[in-house]
């Protein structure tokens, strides 16, 4: 289990690239990344040499989110300014323009079968849920205020600690996670559309989660407090901590066969972690600044044996590295 | 069996007379010899004989009856005889006089054997035995010139005389002369070959003195050979066995000191010998015994000398540190210099060292190096003492020049390096490396602090793996290394998860065993562990040593700091009282529970929680104190309550509090950084920027220590004296090297020095960031959208301005727009505080910015437009214009030519104008040079006219703007206050010190537990800044201002305040 750099783009973007997605192969055509960065333009790029696809503007402030539909056809990008753009990969017509006034959108992910797209929604402390035929919102799912950890000083700023940041589907589509800024991490039954419970550990923004693609009960959360815990989300037990960056965790992506985590950080660093020694196997310094995404390309596509990971950062470049 | 024959008188019989069997009474036989008329040689035989036997009475009775006046007239023609009775007589009480100790005695033996030489020459004043034996005598008096020239005088006649040689070589030897005695006694073997061993002695002794000691060990041989019970030989071969310090030789020399001492027990230097060895065996009463032998047995300065060095390192082995002094002082005081014999002084330096006399020990070292001045124990002595002295330099000094001159003085390096860790820790890590490396060259056990100590120091430098290799070595195989390498990995990083992974691991029959001199070790690997953010590992470490010792309250004191690093304050609290609850004066748990209490905003534990400590400490604790200090100067920035005094009361108490740290502790970091903040606050900021810099290099210095305080700081008061690019600079370093730019604090701070260099786009890209970072931060929002509003309006204001700017500007705004909404839109969550007048007022002022913008916009794309056409026309006018040209080009060529010479005539004219000038030019240039003057004096005047105001009105606008945000925005909306720059920059200070200072949490404990202050309160100080650009800039947007009454009656009364306050 290693990863390899194969390729830095320096300057991909005008200014720090902040997402990362890949759009899964097609047909017509293999895999591309998807990048957003904070100059406003969403950048499409293909092969292992990168070469630019297609640049997206339209977006006003940072671009701060993308994510792709599993069918490769679709993918949506958020900025600060709120708005959820959902347009189509190959044609860059755009599908649909989401928008909750007044609260934000942050990270985002599509279902794993394509039906809905889960946007946290940041300040107003909910998941919303986008049916993707009919762009209309389905469902909204609250995260609780805080209980547990109240005490009178912190219930005044609660709401804010209840920024929800990041979203992640489990394997089977049926159950959500979302996490937030004061470090709660919220599972929800999608079928029942409520919420199972929250998941203790993280006192500290997390930022990124991801499910295992091989095990529906297993998540991964990335936070501040430079951890990456692994949990049991039906036991809501925490399997393992990991700890060695040096700064924030901004990122946690897990790799096609389950087998591998890699992590980005403030640190400038990219972690590969071998998740059955449950130990950091690799440090890349490939960036200078903080390393805010990573994605594992998702299998499938024409004579794609090795797996493919990408990094993005502040320091405006993107790293792509060979997994095996 | 020897008989002597007594010749009856007048008869042919003979009496014979046994030796062995003397008559006990030697009257006996002088009744015989008188009888008998025998001949006086016989009378000498008899006497020898008794001597030998060691009959001295009887010797003497003989022979001073041969002596007597009777015997001298009866036999006054047998001259020779009767000078050998004499002589004997005067050898014999020079032997006396020589053994005797007690000086009055001596002399009178001096006196009665020179009386009997005397006499002896009255007989015959030639006879060379009797200069011989006066020869002797001056030897034993120590006479030894006179004894030369007597020696000479029997020589000159007998060159042969081999008791004169005898004599003579023993003066010569006791002048140190060796050379000389080695030959006079070479030629008395010449002459007698078969002379008594000892002659052969003296011939060793003189090969041994003049360090041939193969020849000598040969001379001392051939004397046992002849005579094997000749002590001196014994002793020499012995003392040059043990010279030889090899094992073996050395045991023949003791075996030989032996052999010595049972022939002859009172060989003082046999006996000296044999208790030294008997020293090193340890039988102490063994060495007492000898000793006391010795000194009985001789005076001789060194040998006495020694004796007593025997006696009191016996005793200073045994611990009795007095009496071992007394006898190293009485060695001391039969020596003439130390030069002879520096033992003793060495050892009386160790005993004073010991008994704490460091003066007295010093002295005595100090004549020890004197005579060995590279005796690198002595240096190391020294330098031990010099260390408790704190002379710390002239320490080092010895220890450098002990472990140059003994490189393998593992004691020298190891406390050199000790020494060098209060200095340089990069050569104490040498010293140390140097002093392990010996160790395991020896092959011997390497003490657990040494490593410890070495893995300490990589840890301070930074090399972190190295310091993971020493430790790893010093602990050895344990439990431990499974969890530090990896190999078995322990569930979580939950820290109050209790023993339970050990206890079900020894159920497990895993042995878990923590051995007490480890536990140190182990703390410090989970330290380093941390140190790599491997804080799984860490905590497991930790719970390891508190599993098998539950007291270590300093692992609870780590795992309370891991959970504060994760923020998770409770947990952080409970094992910080668990750490209490063991001991309620540990000071270490004490600081950072009040150190928690201050950020979970429990004033007024934490200021109890810090008194307590300063209670325990006697005041004395500058952790406490300095935590102290903070806590006022956060009391009097965070104005609860609006009371200036009480202000300046909080203030003045901090800087009181931080003085007292610097009083005890000058180059305390913190307590420095404290008071530049103090002053800074007092608006005295080139003296917190001298101070600040220089902390910051201090800092700089240290790798140990992380204080990004201090570069904030001086980052603050660049920006409140204006110097912008300074000031952005120093926070941008300090974002990357301390925080990996994932601060959104400085971030803002950074926003803030962007805005007041009017720098809008920056301060917007700066926001961007902040609040991608920090997403539920919405006055970070607020802020950008103000820049952006910002942005725009003087986009708009510029009077020249391309249509792409104003397309540019006119964007911004709508961005500024629909933050501002977003922003009205969550009011009702009441998230922010913002006030909702306030956000309706800057939608309006977008939205009416906006409307006139298109005009803007119009008015730029007709302009454009119209520039585009003229520049159409304009080209074709070009094209036309170049067809004239080129005809025209000739004539002008001709033009230019005559143009040139008329030039040139004009500039002659000139020159000669110019010289004529000249002089007056001179007296106008000083005219000009006074108007500077004044105008410089001017300028400085307004300046500090200005600066005055400037505190003035620091002092009026903060308690507006510590209030609740509410409260503030109304006041500022209502009744809009004079806002200069300076003003803002002023607050923007006091509200950027307010939060950084915070972390100014003090020294030393902060390397064991770090607090890192969140910045709980940044909402409100972030919020200060935006809100100090309210939409009142206007001016340049006619529609506006008519359209807009509310902000144009505001922009009348700001600039009627204004005029005011000139």
């Amino acid at each position: 289990m290693k990863i390899n750099s194969l390729k830095n783009l320096a300057n991909a973007h005008a200014d720090g690239v902040w997402a990362v997605a890949w759009a899964p192969a097609t047909q017509s055509r293999g895999a591309l990344l998807i990048t957003g960065s904070v100059d406003e333009t969403v950048k499409l790029w293909k092969g292992d040499e990168l070469e630019p696809e297609r640049t997206n503007t339209g977006h006003a402030l940072g671009v701060v989110a993308v994510a792709a539909h599993p069918a490769g056809t679709l993918a949506a990008s958020t900025s600060l300014d709120s708005y959820v753009r959902v347009f189509d990969v190959d044609t860059n017509a755009t599908v649909a323009t989401l928008e909750t006034p007044p609260s934000e959108a942050w990270l985002m992910q599509f279902h794993p079968k394509g039906e809905l797209l889960a946007v946290a929604g940041g300040g107003s402390a909910s998941v919303k849920l986008w049916n993707t035929n009919t762009w209309q919102l389905e469902q909204t799912f609250m995260v609780p205020k805080s209980e547990v950890t109240t005490d009178n000083k912190s219930s005044e700023k609660s709401n804010a600690g209840k920024f929800v940041l990041a979203v992640a589907w489990n394997l089977d589509g049926n159950r959500l996670a979302c996490s937030t800024m004061d470090g709660t991490v919220a599972i929800f039954d999608v079928a029942r559309a409520k919420l199972l419970h929250t998941l203790e550990g993280h006192s500290m923004p997390v930022r990124s989660l991801v499910f295992s693609p091989i095990d529906s009960r297993i998540l991964y959360t990335a936070s501040d407090d430079m951890h990456i815990h692994m949990y049991d989300v039906e036991s809501r037990s925490m399997i393992s901590a990991f700890s060695g960056h040096a700064s924030w965790v901004l990122s946690v992506d897990v790799s096609p066969d389950g087998a591998a985590l890699v992590t980005g950080s403030s640190d400038r660093t990219v972690r590969l972690w071998d998740l059955k020694m449950r130990a950091a196997v690799q440090t890349m310094t490939d960036h200078t600044d903080q390393v805010w995404s990573v994605a594992f390309r998702p299998p499938g596509g024409d004579g794609v044996r090795v797996g493919r990971l990408a990094s993005v950062s502040d320091d405006k470049s993107i790293s792509l590295y060979e997994y095996t | 069996m020897a008989c002597v024959y007594i010749p009856v008188q007048n008869t042919s019989e003979e009496v014979r007379v046994a030796l062995e069997q003397l008559p006990k009474d030697a009257t006996d036989i002088l009744d015989i010899l008188k009888a008998e008329q025998a001949p006086l040689n016989l009378w000498l035989t008899f006497a020898r004989e008794y001597f030998k036997q060691s009959k001295f009475t009887e010797f003497l009775q003989i022979l001073e009856e041969g002596s007597s006046p009777e015997i001298d007239e009866y036999y006054s023609d047998v001259k020779y005889d009767r000078i050998a009775i004499l002589n004997a007589l005067g050898a014999y009480y020079t032997n006396l006089g020589k053994l005797e100790s007690k000086q009055r005695e001596k002399d009178e033996h001096f006196i009665r054997a020179t009386q009997y030489y005397n006499k002896a020459s009255r007989i015959d004043q030639d006879e060379p035995s009797t200069w011989v034996g006066k020869g002797q005598l001056l030897v034993a008096k120590g006479e030894l010139e006179q004894a030369y020239e007597v020696f000479k005088i029997v020589l000159d006649g007998q060159p042969d005389n081999v008791p004169a040689l005898l004599g003579q070589a023993c003066v010569q030897f006791n002048r140190g002369r060796f050379q000389e005695a080695l030959n006079l006694y070479k030629r008395t073997l010449q002459v007698h070959p078969g002379c008594p061993a000892s002659v052969r002695l003296g011939l060793g002794l003189c090969r041994f003195r003049l360090g041939q000691f193969q020849k000598a060990r040969q001379a001392f041989l051939r004397v046992l050979q002849l005579d094997p019970h000749n002590v001196e030989a014994l002793v020499a071969l012995g003392v040059m066995d043990i010279n030889t310090t090899e094992v073996d030789a050395v045991h023949q020399g003791m075996e030989k000191m032996r052999a010595a001492f049972e022939i002859y027990p009172y060989c003082p230097m046999a006996l000296n010998h044999l208790a030294n060895h008997y020293f090193f065996t340890g039988q102490h009463y063994m060495v007492e015994q000898l000793t006391e032998a010795a000194l009985a047995a001789t005076d001789h300065v060194l040998m006495k000398a020694q004796a007593y060095y025997n006696f009191a390192r016996s005793y200073h082995t045994k611990g009795d540190y007095e009496m071992a002094a007394r006898y190293y002082r009485a060695s001391t005081s039969e020596l003439k210099t130390p030069r002879d014999f520096i033992l003793p002084y060495y050892g009386l330096g160790q005993v004073h060292l010991k008994l704490g006399d460091w003066k007295t020990a010093l002295a005595n070292f100090e004549k020890v190096l004197d005579a060995h001045p590279d005796n690198c124990e002595t240096l190391k002595a020294m330098g031990h003492i010099f260390v408790q002295q704190g002379r710390t330099e002239k320490a080092l000094d010895n220890f450098k020049r002990a472990t140059k001159l003994n490189q393998r003085d593992v004691d020298a390096w190891l406390e050199m390096g000790e020494l060098l860790v209060l200095s340089d820790f990069g050569e104490a890590l040498e010293a140390f490396k140097m002093a392990l490396s010996l160790l395991k060259k020896n092959g011997e056990v390497i003490p657990l602090g040494l490593l410890n100590n070495i893995g300490v120091l990589h840890f301070e430098r930074g090399e972190l793996e190295l310091a993971r290799q020493a430790y790893k070595e010093a602990l050895g195989k344990g439990i431990w290394l499974d969890f530090s390498e990896g190999t078995r990995s322990a569930v979580s990083g939950v820290p109050n998860e209790e023993n339970q992974l050990f206890s079900s691991l020894e159920e497990e029959g895993v042995l878990i065993e923590v051995p007490a001199e480890k536990v140190t070790l182990l703390f410090n690997l989970a330290r380093l562990h941390e140190q790599l953010h491997e804080t799984g590992k860490a905590t497991v470490l930790y719970q390891l040593i508190l599993f098998k010792h539950p007291k270590y309250v300093d692992a609870l004191l780590r795992l309370a700091a891991m959970a504060h690093a994760r923020n998770n304050i409770s947990t952080s609290l409970d094992l910080v009282s668990k750490a209490l609850a063991i001991n309620d004066k540990y000071l270490e748990g004490l600081s950072v529970r009040g150190n928690l209490e201050l950020k979970a905003d429990d004033w007024l534990k934490a200021k109890d929680t810090l008194k307590s400590i300063l209670q325990i400490t006697d005041g004395k604790d500058n952790y406490a104190t300095l935590a102290l200090g903070n806590w006022n100067y956060y009391a009097a920035v965070r104005g609860e309550k609006k009371d200036p005094k009480l202000e300046a009361t909080h203030l003045e108490k901090a800087r009181e509090l931080y003085q007292k740290v610097l009083v005890q502790k000058p180059n305390n970091m913190y307590a420095a950084n404290g008071l530049g903040v103090v002053l800074a606050e007092k608006g005295l900021f080139d003296v917190a920027k001298d101070i600040f810099t220089q902390v910051q290099e201090a800092a700089a210095g240290n790798k140990a220590v992380d204080m990004p305080d201090v570069w904030i700081n001086l980052a603050h008061v660049y920006l409140a004296q204006g110097q912008f690019a300074l000031a952005i600079k120093m926070y941008q370093n300090c974002l990357r090297r301390f925080y990996y730019n994932t601060d959104p604090q400085i971030l803002l701070y950074l926003a803030r020095t962007h805005y007041e260099a009017e720098q809008w786009q920056e301060c917007k890209q700066v926001l961007l960031d902040a609040i991608h970072l920090a997403p539920s931060n919405y006055t970070l929002r607020f802020d950008a959208a103000i820049a952006m509003q910002k942005f725009s309006t003087a986009t708009l204001k510029k009077t020249k301005r391309s249509a792409e700017e104003v397309r540019l500007a006119v964007a911004e705004l709508k961005n500024a727009l629909r933050l501002f909404n977003q922003l009205a839109g969550v009011r009702g969550q009441h998230v922010h505080g913002f006030d909702e007048k306030k956000l309706d007022l800057h939608v309006d002022y977008c939205k009416h910015l906006l409307d006139a913008a298109k005009v803007h916009l119009e008015a730029a794309e007709r302009e454009e437009q119209q520039v585009r056409q003229k520049q159409e026309v304009s080209r074709q006018l070009a094209m036309a214009e170049d067809a004239r040209r080129k005809a025209e080009e000739e004539r002008k060529i001709q033009m230019e030519r005559r143009q040139r010479d008329e030039e040139h005539r004009i500039v002659l004219e000139q020159e000669e104008r110019l010289q004529q000038t000249m002089a007056t030019w001179n007296r106008k240039r000083f005219e000009v040079e006074d108007n500077d003057g004044d105008n410089n004096g001017a300028n400085e005047k307004k300046e500090r006219r200005k600066e005055k105001r400037k505190r003035k009105k620091e002092k009026k606008s903060r308690p507006q703007y510590s209030d609740e945000e509410d409260a503030q925005v109304e006041e500022e909306v209502e009744d809009v206050r004079p806002e200069t720059p300076e003003d803002d920059a002023q607050d923007a200070l006091a509200a950027a010190f307010g939060d950084s200072d915070e972390e100014a949490v003090p020294e030393p404990r902060l390397k064991k537990a770090r607090r890192r202050q969140a910045l709980s309160d940044s909402d409100e100080e972030g919020q200060m800044s935006p809100h100090r650009s309210p939409p009142s800039d206007v001016e340049p947007v006619a529609e506006v201002r008519r359209r807009h009454s509310p902000s144009r009656s505001r922009l009348r009364k700001r600039q009627l305040s204004e005029s005011e306050s000139e």
